[in-house]
């Protein structure tokens, strides 16, 4: 595909070097034996780049709130290092049918206030998700669920109003799925859960205090007595934190910045963590020029991916279609994808059969200005394009407002926002179904791909259903309904060595802060 | 004098409203709300985000959700934040403490720095002058948010082990606390001294050459008497001015300061509201900080009357 700088390919190698160690025999014998026996106490300081929204996690929106309600509250199930489901509140579950899941709760797990958790918390949570008046953002996520019903004080049944392929992994999210408990108000200032950490205190801007719970169902977890979150908005300011270690551990947002701090000592741990997030270019189709899939096929081809990847991070990632590596029928970067080769003179065939022989003006493309990497990529795009004969604006803007026009599909012309990892890859092809807001005002018109994603959506065989994206992903770059450049992980981590047992995980959230422990 | 101040401060609170209103409507005219900021990229049904804003009476027409707001503002009520769901009022008072303490330390970094390269330059003229003139030119050329930058990289790459993201409270430690203040302190201050330098120099230069003072010369006047009864007192009127002037500049950096240092205090706080679109956050701070502001000139008319007796109110 290509030859990676010589620079960078070293630090590669370093860098998964450093993993490799740090994981070690995460795979036969969990990440805690790997490092030696775990010790108790102690204090991980967190650097966070953003304050938390609201901590109830029924009604919270915002990423940055994950962080802390994925050490505060646990669901029914959870994602493993490995990105698979398995049992966390439930000690399993049973599927009479393939709309009827049954669940077996842990006995004795108490709440962080001291109050026994049963089937009725469950109960509790999901009608406070599906009560309009809750403003939930997980109740679309939720809709195929008909009913939750209390079997006895320890098991749970949910009965679905059709057969959903997303169903578990979203009950393994958080905090999508976390419990919360009956009869308990004011979550979002004081949380109550029945994660490894409890609430202490927090001071905006300042920090994040929790406590190791000592009630914690996992045997001897966990180990820490005390996580604290500090908050830096600046990237420097972070950077300099870490080195000068006011924080033991954080993530970064460019990989290079993390490649280059790392470097300065060979006491930290780098993390790349898995690809998650993609980073598209979405067309507006609703008027010519770019009605015409000519058109967009010639921006396909004009677009050099692999260049975009190493110039804006260092190779740090790999080519992208719509859905990332880490989900089921994620694109692995290297498979064959129609128009995704570099062709600049075919590109301008195809814009002289649609009519512009002499080049095209597309006017302004929309980015994120607060996120560097993206104004990175689209001015490389800009002058790969522009070879090609076809002109762009770049236009950064403020980030509220270019979501707010993305999801009416109320952009001129281009217009890239990055997606983070989604519990399922539904949550990513549909937006650019008909059916979907959002496909519809950008001006999309196709059946047979909505039937593609509506059919993708109940076929429960992991196989399958990972070809059927694999075909939605293809058709869409058959017609260049959208253009994905490149897929990365959302974050680097990276923490000093004396910070052991911890695994990135490719939800973007610090799970495993529970099997940490501190080592100086 | 005193029916002056009296009046002065009577007409802040008209200004005050007028700077309210124009806050609340500017705020919602830019595109995207609360709802949407705080969801970003996060999969949100369009119909929970429409009940979100219900539950946060986003729903109501602009003027409605003005006056209610009005009417709560003025039994002292700032209204509930949208993001942390405390009062604002209660969030506020704290930080604003932190940024005061931050203002007064750049401010006073800024005035001591500054009056003396100023006065130095006016005096001792020739070579000094001219490193002066130079420093301050650099200054000038240099934003305050890229000194910081350096300062932050700086110590972290070089002096890791001096801690420069220590902030504690006042309350807490209280020499610690001023220790923390000393790098944003002097990051916030170099920028403003450069105004304070210039107009100390020019004030200094002009008074100079005024008849009393060649007359205070021709007397015998010791160097010292003449610059403090003739030259520093006619001087200082215009530098008050710019000082006070200068405060709002203060307070307008601190937002960036505050953010790269990571102090609590109201400008991160400002920064944070206005991205997540957090109206009653942003009203409460445009308040205090508009507050601030008239009455510095307030006091800046007042300070007048002290030193320069030509200057009187009644």
């Amino acid at each position: 595909m290509y030859e990676p700088a010589h620079g960078v390919a070293i630090l590669a190698r370093r860098d998964a070097l450093r993993l490799a160690l740090a994981t070690g025999a995460l795979g036969l014998a969990g990440p805690a034996l790997a490092q030696g026996a775990p010790r108790r106490g102690g204090r991980l300081t967190i650097g966070a780049d953003a304050d938390p929204i609201g901590l109830d996690p029924v009604t919270i929106t915002a990423f940055s709130s994950y962080d802390f309600t994925s050490l505060l509250y646990t669901g029914l199930l959870r994602w493993n290092a490995e990105m698979k489901v398995e049992p966390d509140l439930a000690t399993g579950f049973e599927q009479p049918d393939d709309k009827t899941y049954v669940f077996r709760l842990r006995d004795g797990v108490k709440f962080h206030n001291g109050q026994a958790f049963d089937a009725g918390d469950v109960k509790h949570t999901f009608d406070r998700i599906l009560a309009p008046a809750s403003a939930s953002p997980s109740a679309t996520i939720f809709a195929s669920v008909k009913s939750v019903t209390v079997v006895d004080r320890l098991t749970v049944r949910f009965d679905l109003h059709a057969p959903s392929a997303a169903f578990l992994s979203y009950l393994a999210t958080n905090p999508t799925g976390a419990i919360v408990p009956r009869g308990v108000d004011g979550l979002n200032t004081a949380p109550v859960g029945t994660g490894p950490f409890s609430f202490v205190s927090y001071e905006p801007n300042q920090q994040f205090v929790l406590k190791g719970n000592p009630d914690y169902y996992e045997r001897g977890q966990p180990y820490l007595d005390q996580v604290v979150f500090r908050f830096f908005k600046d990237q420097a300011s972070l950077t300099s934190a870490l080195r000068s270690r006011a924080i033991d551990m954080t993530w970064f947002k460019d990989p290079k910045v993390s490649a280059q701090v790392v470097r300065t000592s060979p006491d930290l741990v780098s993390a790349p963590g898995k690809t998650t997030r993609t980073f598209p270019v979405w067309i507006n189709m609703k008027a010519p020029p770019l009605s015409d899939v000519r058109v967009r096929r010639a921006l396909s081809l004009a677009t050099d991916r692999a260049a975009c990847l190493q110039t804006v991070l260092g190779g740090s990632g790999k080519v992208a279609a719509m859905v990332p590596e880490s989900h089921v029928g994620g694109y692995d970067g290297v498979g064959e994808m129609p128009y995704y080769r570099t062709d600049a003179a075919a590109a301008r065939r195809l814009l002289a059969e649609a009519g512009h022989p002499n080049g095209i003006d597309l006017g302004d493309y929309l980015v994120v200005a607060a996120n560097p990497l993206d104004v990175a990529c689209a001015q490389i795009l800009q002058q790969q394009w522009a070879a090609a004969g076809i002109k762009v604006a770049i236009k950064p803007m403020e980030t509220a407002p270019l979501i707010a026009m993305w999801l009416k599909g109320e952009y001129p012309t281009l217009l890239s926002v990055a997606l983070s990892w989604s519990p399922d890859p539904d949550a990513i092809v549909s937006r650019i179904s008909s059916m979907h807001p959002q496909g519809k005002g950008a001006g999309m018109a196709d059946a047979t791909l909505d039937a593609m994603i509506v059919a993708a959506r109940s076929i429960l065989d992991r196989g399958k259903r990972a070809e059927a994206y694999m075909a939605i992903q293809r058709h869409v770059a058959e017609n260049a309904y959208c253009l994905d450049i490149y897929q990365y992980p959302l974050r680097w981590e990276a923490w000093w060595s004396y910070a052991k047992g911890y695994v990135p995980l490719a939800a973007n959230i610090r799970s495993f802060v529970r099997t940490a422990w501190i080592d100086k | 004098m005193m029916r002056m101040v009296a009046l002065r401060l009577l007409l802040t609170l008209p200004i005050l409203l007028g700077v309210s209103i124009v806050a609340f409507v500017l705020m919602r005219a830019l595109p995207g709300d609360f709802a949407q900021a705080s969801a970003g990229t996060t999969t949100i049904s369009p119909e929970a985000l429409d009940q979100l804003r219900r539950n946060l009476g986003l729903d109501r027409p602009v003027w409605e959700q003005y006056l209610a707001w009005l009417a709560r503002a003025l039994s002292g009520d700032l209204g509930t934040s949208f993001a942390t769901k405390r009062p604002v009022l209660g969030e506020l008072v704290p930080r604003f403490m932190v940024t005061a303490e931050l203002t007064l330390v750049a401010g006073a970094m800024a005035l001591a720095l500054g009056g003396a390269t100023g006065l130095a330059s006016a005096r001792l003229r020739g070579r000094v002058e001219w490193i002066v003139r130079g420093w301050n030119s650099l200054l000038l050329a240099v934003p305050n948010f890229v000194v910081a930058t350096l300062v932050v990289l700086l110590f972290g790459l070089y002096f890791p082990t001096i801690g420069i993201f220590n902030y504690v409270p006042f309350a807490t430690d209280p020499l610690g606390n001023l220790a923390s203040m000393v790098l944003p302190g002097i990051s916030l201050a170099l920028t403003v001294s450069v105004t304070i330098s210039e107009n100390t120099r020019a004030a200094i230069l002009e008074v100079a050459s005024q008849d009393y003072v060649m007359v205070a010369r021709a007397k015998g006047l010791s160097r010292g008497t003449i610059l403090r009864d003739y030259l520093g007192r006619n001087a200082l009127t215009p530098v008050i001015t710019v000082a006070g002037l200068q405060l709002a500049a203060l307070l307008g950096g601190s937002i960036l300061i505050e953010t790269i240092f990571t102090i609590p205090g109201m400008g991160q706080y400002l920064f944070d509201s206005v991205t997540t679109r957090d109206y009653p956050a942003i009203q409460g701070i445009v308040l205090v900080a508009a507050t601030v502001v008239l009455l510095v000139n307030v006091a800046v008319d007042i300070a007048y009357a002290r030193v320069d007796a030509r200057v009187s109110y009644d």
